[in-house]
Formats: structure tokens, sequence, C-alpha cells
């Protein structure tokens, strides 16, 4: 059970940073400016991996990552590794359309007082739109982290032992299934409650600098 | 220097800059002046880039701020498909007029009537990649020597006064965190605003802010300062504390290009006044000229509202 909780836990967090990552990289890439064909070529790669990863079920791509691509490429990696991948490219796509809204909510001022001292594009993202867009949609991204978390559970298809996993185990070798699944249930809203309190104080933390 | 060569800027349909051009020299205060829409603030940001003029090009201390506008070479122009084929047209319908005078006209049609394609073939082609890469400065090097204040000030909300401060110089590797936050330290208290080293933004007044804006930009050490409209978005009380500052800057030899509706500020401190009308530069002169002699209708008409 604790090893399911740890997976779990492993999982959410290690698939919400690489998300957050990948879905940084695919907002700064859709919002490039240039509107020649190879400057808008990474905005297109963006619209491309948002429609596949949002088009298909989370446990499909699950699938075709563990039984699929992984073996074709000859990749041999523990099993929760390939979950953190595979939720980490999932939740990039909803972090990118989150991202986005939250770059595109940020004064255009910003930016342009951050190329106007010299910086360029990348350093005024990363230094000053990202953190300011990230301020904004923090509210968002904690529902992002409470679905990932939730969804965490499809990982037993690749034959991880998860919390949920953990717990069938517990109530198949039992046969007591009332106390197990409810305990279960409990598990995750005290964690998805933790998680809210999370982003709850961290929304506090950062509107301290902010107007009033 | 900055040289302005001929710059077009359109929006769409819409041709906000006209044929301006404009020397500044170092150590001149050049106040831009002019109706509302008139194209001030656009003439300003195309000389860092912020809009890249549709034609013709900026200059910074002799080099190449914007791409090789064609029509300004013609060297380049000779190099043109569209050139050679209407010189021998011209060469066949007067065989006896001099290739030179030939060769002028067609220069001078081809620069009127727009006739420039864009593909011109390589030796023309080839010729503008040279004149670029021969002169060219990387924009965002460009931009650390002109400073840049905004009407609506956009410190960087994210950060304290002394990060709004040092963060440029320090990651782009221009001074040391210590340098820095001296310089940045030494320039605070010269504003008064010592004590706000670790405030936000959002807990400024105005005019607090405009000044720190202002100091970020000292903070890169720039040979030049764009001012666009600083006082405008300001409460009328905290006018005078920005001027005044400015005012400070200018004495102390900065090269200053100014957008400003401050009349009074304009004919003290600056040494060229420009008056900007309908996307061109309709006057320019001294102050003692725009103000005390206006020429242009346009002009008149523009000083006797807001003065
Ligand atoms: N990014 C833009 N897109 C479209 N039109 C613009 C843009 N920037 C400025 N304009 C238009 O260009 C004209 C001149 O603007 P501007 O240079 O800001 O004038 P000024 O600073 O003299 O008031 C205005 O009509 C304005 O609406
Ligand atoms: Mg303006």
């Amino acid at each position: 059970m604790l090893q399911g909780l740890e997976n779990t836990a492993i999982i959410a967090v290690a698939g919400l940073v690489l998300g957050f990552v990948i879905g940084c990289l695919l907002a700064t890439f859709k919002l490039l400016p240039g509107k020649k064909f190879w400057a808008r070529l990474p905005g297109r790669f963006t619209d491309l991996y948002v429609a596949l990863f949002r088009g298909t079920p989370m446990v499909v791509q699950l699938l075709i990552l563990h039984f699929v691509l992984f073996p074709a490429l000859g990749v041999d990696i523990p099993s929760v590794a390939e979950a953190v991948l595979a939720f980490g490219m999932n939740s990039g796509a909803y972090v990118s359309e989150i991202m986005r809204g939250g770059i595109l909510s940020v004064d255009k001022g910003q930016t342009e007082a951050g190329r106007a001292i010299g910086f360029g594009y990348g350093r005024t993202m990363l230094k000053i739109v990202l953190p300011q867009a990230v301020k904004n949609v923090i509210p968002t991204l904690g529902n992002e982290f409470v679905a990932l978390v939730k969804e965490t559970s499809v990982v037993s298809f690749i034959a991880v032992i998860d919390l949920t996993k953990a717990f069938q185990n517990i109530g198949n070798s039992t046969y007591e299934y009332i106390v197990p699944y409810l305990m279960l249930a409990a598990i995750y809203l005290v964690i998805v409650l933790g998680i809210t309190g999370l982003v709850k104080l961290a929304e506090r933390r950062l509107r301290a600098g902010d107007r009033n | 220097m900055i040289e302005i060569k001929n710059v077009y800027k359109n929006f769409g349909s819409l041709k906000v800059l006209k044929a301006v051009s404009l020397t500044i020299q170092k150590g001149e205060k050049v106040a831009i002046i002019g109706p509302s829409g008139s194209g001030k603030s656009t003439l300003l940001r195309c000389m860092n880039l912020l809009e890249e003029p549709t034609y013709g090009e900026v200059w910074l201390d002799g080099k190449l701020v914007t791409p090789v506008d064609p029509y300004l070479h013609p060297d380049i122009i000779a190099e043109s498909k569209t050139f050679k084929k209407l010189l021998a047209q011209a060469k066949e319908a007067s065989p006896k007029a001099s290739e030179k005078a030939l060769a002028e006209e067609i220069i001078a049609r081809i620069k009127k009537e727009d006739l420039l394609k864009k593909h011109e073939g390589s030796s023309f082609a080839q010729k503008s990649r040279a004149l670029y890469k021969e002169n060219i400065i990387p924009i965002n090097l460009a931009r650390r020597r002109m400073g840049m204040v905004f009407q609506n000030v956009n410190l960087f909300n994210n950060m304290n006064v002394l990060e709004n401060l040092i963060t440029a110089p320090v990651s782009l590797k221009l001074k040391t965190k210590e340098e820095a936050t001296e310089t940045a330290l030494r320039l605070l208290d010269r504003i008064g605003l010592k004590e706000k080293v670790n405030e936000y933004p959002s807990k400024l007044s105005g005019g607090q802010r405009q000044r720190i804006a202002i100091v970020r930009s000292l903070c890169m050490s720039p040979e030049y300062m764009l001012f666009d409209e600083p006082t405008s978005a300001l409460d009328p009380e905290m006018v005078g504390e920005v001027l005044e500052l400015m005012k400070e800057l200018a004495l102390d030899g900065m090269t200053m290009a100014i957008v400003t509706h401050e009349m009074g500020f304009a004919r003290e401190v600056a040494t060229r006044v420009v008056f900007m009308d309908g996307g061109q530069i309709a006057e320019e002169g001294t102050p003692e000229e725009i103000f005390g002699a206006p020429k242009n209708e346009r002009l008149k008409d523009f000083l006797s509202k807001v003065l």
C-alpha cells in the first residue's frame, strides 16, 4: 500500500513537473512572433501535439507508449518512469493551453520592456513573462494537477502498483471490499484537498507582491 | 548617432510613417511633438526596432539596425533583374543616349514606382546580403545602447525594485551582481528612493515607478535614451519629479529623443524640436524657431491648442 502511495505520488508530481516544462515550451512555441513559414513551424508542432494528446484517451497513450513505442525503440526503463513520461507528455498538452492563456493575459508592455532592455525572446519569456503567466494561472494549474493525481489510477494497465491497484490487491486477497475502497477514496480526497490547500497558499503568497 | 533614413511604416493599409528621415547626433536632446496619432511613438519604436520599418533603414553609430532597404542603395538596385530588363529596353528604344543617364533615370523610376519584386536574382540578393553582413549590429546589442522609457512605465511586475534594476545587466553578464547592485543603489539614492529597494512596483506611486523605470534603463549604461511620453499617464502632481530627473539626465550630457506633450519641458531642455503630422516631419528647428516663429500652419494650429 505504501508502495502504491509512493508510486502515485511520484507519477503525479514528476508528471506535473514534466508536463509543466513541456507545456511552457509548447506555449512559447505557439506564441513565437514572426510570420515566415519557418518561424511558424514550432507553433504548428504545438497544434499537432495538443491535438494528438487531447484527442486520445490517456489510457491509450499509456498503452501505446508501453506496448508499441518503447519496445519498437528498444527502450527499457522502469514502468514507473514510463508512466511519468506518459503523464508528463499528456499533461504538457493541457498545460500548454493553460499557459498560452496565462501568457496572453500578461500585459504586452512587459514583453516590450524586456526586449527594449536587450533581452532576447527566450530570456524575456523566462525571466519576465512566464513568472507572471504562472501566477495568473495557478488556480487552473492546480485543477490540472488534481485531475492528474486522480487519473494516475490508469497506470495499473502497465502493471505499475499505484494507490488504486494496491487497494484492489488488498480487496482481492481479503475478500473485503467496502473498507479498502472507502479508505482509498478517503486517501485520494485527502491528497486532493492537500493540493488544493497548497495551491491556495501559493496563490496568496504570490498575490502578496500584487496590486493591493 | 542615430540615423533614420527614409523610413516608412505601414500597419496593413494604414500608412503611419511616410518617408521620415532624422539624424540624432551624440549629445542632442530632440523633442518630438505633434498631435496624437501622428506617428511619434511609431517613429521612436522604429529606432530600437520594436517596430520594423516597412521601408527605410535605421543606423546606430554607423551600424545597421534594420534590414537593408535596397531602395536606398542605387548599386544594389542596379543588380536587380527589373533594372537590367528596363535598361535593355531603354537602350533599344534610344540607342544613342548615354548608358549612365539611362541607368540613373531607371533607378529613379524604380524608386518612385516601387518596382522591385521579391526575387530579383542572385547578384541582387548577394549584394544586399553582403551589405547587411558587413554592417549589421545584432538588435539586442543595439537595444542595450538605447534605453527606452514607456508611457505606461512597464516595470517588471514580478520583480522588486532592486531586481528590476539589476536583472538585465547581471543576466546579460555586463556586470557582476555586486557591481550592478552598487550602481542600482547609487542611482536609487540619487533619486531619493533608496528605501524602496525591496518594494514591488505595485506598492509605488506612478511618479516613483517612472523614475525607477528611467533608472532601470540607466543601469544598462546606455548612450541614448528614448522617451515615449513618460509623463502622460501620470497624475499631474507627479509629472514634475519625472521631468526633473530627465532634466538632470540632459545636463549630464545624455543623448535623448523625447516624445512629449510637455511643451515647457521641450522648450527648456530640447536642443532641437521635431513636429510630426500625418506620419511626416512637418517642421523641425530649435525650440526658439518652433515655439517662437512656427511656419507650418498645422504646427501653428497645434501650438495654439497645447500652449
Ligand atoms: N501595432 C499597431 N497596429 C496597428 N496600428 C497601429 C499600431 N501602432 C500604432 N498604430 C496606429 O498608427 C497611428 C500612429 O500611432 P502612434 O505612432 O502611436 O501615434 P502617436 O504616438 O503620435 O500618438 C495611429 O493611428 C495608431 O492607431
Ligand atoms: Mg504615442
